[in-house]
């Protein structure tokens, strides 16, 4: 009967043990990319070279990528847009969803993408709540490059399918989850065209 | 407290945890809006 008792102390001690890993783990994952983001804004010069790289005008040194790439120097992004017909296309980063415009034909062009998932922790658009009114983000697609400005930042239901309706004027819509822990709502980043550059 | 209750509460705790980590994690995987 004692040897049970203590057996069963032990099973216990570690089911405690368990219950503290998975729940810190719950807890703090969500924020670890927080601290790689500290770091990368304020020791490196990396907002400032991808706002230089949005800025800058096509020429013989810098002729705009070959693929289609968006670029966000506010929150030190820089991916490749990819094409797809299904969901399965946010494996691969950001998604431009196909039933929506494209900048060379104005109207509402939108990119989708993971912010924070417990098999993905650093989403592509992990950072997009640093994003703000006022921020520039530059687009290359098909070789011709597009500034833009972020004009409203919102938060909706998932259900919230204005978001993605098309507009008269050109612009973008960026969105993925919010917040991290419980991610019941989308977070939505307008932007307008600020000049087209070539 | 025996024993016995105490392990009975901390598997139902550990149940819990891993339930909700697995539900946070599908509300997040659906980012589409629907």
């Amino acid at each position: 009967m004692y040897y049970k008792e203590v057996k069963l102390s032990r099973i216990n001690t570690a089911l405690l043990i368990a219950i503290i890993l998975v729940n810190g783990y719950i807890i703090l994952l969500p924020f670890a990319s927080n601290v790689l983001f500290w770091f990368q804004k304020n020791h490196t010069s990396r907002t400032q070279q991808l706002t230089e790289t949005i800025r800058s005008q096509p020429g013989p040194t810098s002729a705009p990528p070959a693929e289609n790439r968006l670029i966000i120097p506010v929150m030190l992004f820089d991916e490749a847009v990819n094409e797809g017909k299904d969901m399965s296309t946010l494996r691969k980063g950001l998604w431009h969803l196909p039933y929506t415009s494209t900048p060379d034909k104005g109207g509402n062009t939108v990119f989708v993408g993971h912010r924070f998932t417990y098999t993905n922790p650093h989403g592509v658009l992990y950072y997009l709540d640093k994003v703000h009114v006022g921020d520039e983000i530059g687009l290359t697609w098909n070789g011709k490059k597009y500034l833009y400005k972020v004009s409203n930042v919102v938060q909706v239901k998932p259900n919230d399918l204005a978001v993605e309706a098309q507009t008269a004027d050109p612009e973008i819509t960026i969105y993925t989850c919010t917040p991290l822990w419980l991610p019941k709502d989308r977070l939505v980043v307008v932007a307008k065209p600020e000049t087209e550059i070539k | 407290m025996t024993e016995k209750i105490r392990f009975w509460i901390l598997l139902a705790l550990l149940l819990a945890s891993v339930g909700l980590l697995l539900w946070a994690n599908s509300l997040a995987s659906n980012v589409i809006l629907h």
